[in-house]
């Protein structure tokens, strides 16, 4: 059974539509990367699914279980125990992210003192404990310490350390790495990886980094426009796309066998803003396969590898 | 607590102003060990004495009023008054103010509508004009002036809690607090409140300064604490009639009053300074 399941999600800002159907499943323990450009409803999808939109944002339609149970519209305090409780969530910003007036050892440990999980003194232990286990040298005086006074590679660290100390069944990452520079990206990147597997969490990475993607994921959800495109094992996805739009997303990663000089490939066009997306498929300005048939809106289909597209690219294409 | 709060008095606070506020309020404190005389003894066969006289063995050091009464000693007890006054209405007017500025800033929608625009027609209202009017209803006293103070003054809070509320809220650690499971009381006090108290901490010395003029004020016109309580206002009200043949009365609270309110000024202005340069 699923642990997360999205269906047909919707998320408008007044008469604007920025989510529009985006159907997705997380199973116990698995990766599942979100991926998509800027602006293709990624991070929006995210924050539904903890129930911390902005106050001008509104669910207009579908659902959303968490482990069979729904959450969206189940009332308020239905949400508030999950968070911090069966659901984390890490953000892209590590130092903006953290109470720049709060000792990091007293944020790590909030959501178990929220919950009521741990007396004050226990949670500071083990605040401690799990700010050694996220790589925090020295955690016992770093508890102690300011944002301010850490890295950002070590307030990633720290934010890690804050959702993962309540053992969440589920941890959604939303572009944990995209403010770190590289060789901080790879061990953060690592470091979500084991501990989830260490915990048997499974993880919402969502990225727009098709490296990260073949690195941590076990199935890919590609965003397109506010809907999901294409959705599958990312074997599958990396070896095969079916859809347009992820066929030239991977064409965009810069290879190292690539011949000096030559341009970089770049997805023709830009993306559309939600005021002006076009009738039918939402990728047709911008896709060489599109036709008329593409004024209607194609259905995500069946099955483990799922494409919504009218002339998806078949096997020996690529 | 913060680093900034842990610093604060070495960083911020300017010796002198800091000195004089601090005597202040230790003499208001121990107020009936350091009046040499009654505040509130009469002797009428001692009116109007002029600083130094001598009287039943004692000396008026800075002279007795058109009662009889030792200025120095009045002195002294006016100033628990005027300090009294001046920390519990900001007190409350913080309170009040910070918690309407914060829900509003934070809750948005209509609750901010209706708050702010509560904010505003207070802010519309001459503050003297709400002052007296409030106590002709209440009546005078020492806790209906804190009241009346309060009234008047907890917008100049919620204007600034508003402000700052409205950046910090959209901050992402305040996102990750709620993530975490913070419920919206807790994220507002242990989260957004440390994060703006600064800037407040600015608008509340500054208003210490103005509540002590606003009862003198409301004093010298008979609306604050009755006599025979001493109060620096009030002394300044009797003085005006002696002004030309007995100054002493008149010009002695004039001095506490200026002392008092720049002290507060000044630290209030450095303060200003120093978070302004924090930012």
């Amino acid at each position: 059974m699923s642990l997360l399941e999205v269906t047909d999600l919707a998320v408008a800002a007044g008469s604007l539509q920025l989510v529009d159907g985006v159907t997705l499943d997380v199973r116990p323990g698995e990766v599942v990367a979100l991926v998509g450009e800027s602006g293709s409803g990624k991070s929006l999808t995210a924050l539904s699914v903890i129930g911390l939109l902005a106050d001008s944002l509104r669910i207009t339609r579908g659902s959303i279980r968490f482990d069979g149970v729904p959450v969206h519209g189940a009332g308020g305090q239905d949400m508030a125990d999950l968070r911090g409780n069966g659901l984390a969530m890490i953000f892209q910003e590590p130092v903006s992210s953290l109470n720049p007036l709060m000792p990091i050892g007293a944020q790590v440990a909030e959501s178990l003192i929220v919950h009521g999980r741990a007396s004050a003194a226990d949670a500071a232990q083990q605040a401690v404990r799990m700010l050694g286990r996220v790589g925090i040298p020295d955690p016992e005086r770093r508890a102690h310490q300011l944002p301010a006074e850490l890295s950002g590679g070590m307030c990633q660290r720290v934010m890690i350390a804050a959702a993962l100390i309540s053992r969440p069944r589920l941890l959604i990452a939303d572009e944990p790495t995209t403010a770190l520079d590289v060789t901080i990206q790879a061990q953060i990147l690592d470091l979500i990886r084991d501990l989830a597997e260490e915990e048997g969490t499974a993880v919402l990475m969502i990225t727009h980094d098709m490296g990260i993607v073949a690195e941590m994921a076990d199935r890919v959800c590609v965003m397109y426009g506010g809907r999901v495109v294409e959705q599958g094992d990312v074997h599958d996805i990396f070896r095969q796309p079916r859809h347009p739009y992820t066929a030239m997303l991977l064409r965009t990663i810069p290879r190292l066998d690539h011949p000096p000089k030559q341009e970089l490939f770049a997805i023709p066009g830009n993306v559309p803003s939600p005021r002006n997306w076009p009738q039918g498929c939402r990728f047709k300005t911008r896709c060489d396969r599109a036709t008329a048939q593409c004024d209607a809106t194609p259905a995500l289909s069946e099955g483990a590898h799922r494409v919504a597209c009218f002339h998806p690219l078949s096997e020996g294409m690529t | 607590m913060s680093v900034a709060a842990t610093r604060l008095p070495a960083r911020i606070l300017p010796w002198w102003p800091a000195i004089l506020l601090g005597a202040m309020v230790l003499v208001a404190i121990f107020a009936p060990l350091l009046a040499p005389m009654d505040p509130d003894r009469q002797n009428l066969l001692a009116r109007l004495k002029v600083p130094g006289f001598e009287s039943r063995g004692a000396t008026n050091w800075l002279g007795t009023d058109e009662l009889g009464r030792d200025i120095l000693s009045r002195l002294i007890h006016g100033a628990r008054v005027s300090i009294s006054v001046a920390v519990l209405s900001v007190l409350l007017s913080g309170v009040v103010g910070i918690t309407v500025g914060m829900l509003a800033g934070y809750l948005r929608g209509w609750t901010e509508t209706v708050l702010m625009r509560l904010v505003d027609i207070f802010l519309s209202i001459p503050a003297i004009l709400l002052a007296i009017i409030t106590v002709a209803v209440l009546g005078p006293g020492f806790f209906n002036v804190i009241l009346v103070l309060a009234l008047t003054r907890w917008p100049r809070y919620a204007r600034v809690a508003y402000g700052q509320t409205l950046s910090v809220a959209r901050q992402p650690f305040v996102t990750l607090a709620r993530s975490m499971g913070c419920s919206v009381p807790r994220a507002l006090l242990r989260h957004i409140l440390p994060n703006i108290i600064g800037p407040i901490l600015v608008v509340a010395t500054l208003e210490f300064g103005l509540m002590v003029l606003f009862e003198a004020g409301l004093s010298f016109l008979g609306l604050g604490v009755q006599p025979p309580t001493a109060s620096w206002g009030a002394m300044l009200s009797t003085g005006r009639n002696y002004v030309a043949t007995a100054w002493w009365i008149a010009t002695f609270p004039g001095l506490a009053l200026f002392m008092l309110v720049l002290s507060a000024n000044l630290i209030g202005d450095r303060l200003s300074d120093i978070i302004g340069k924090g930012r």
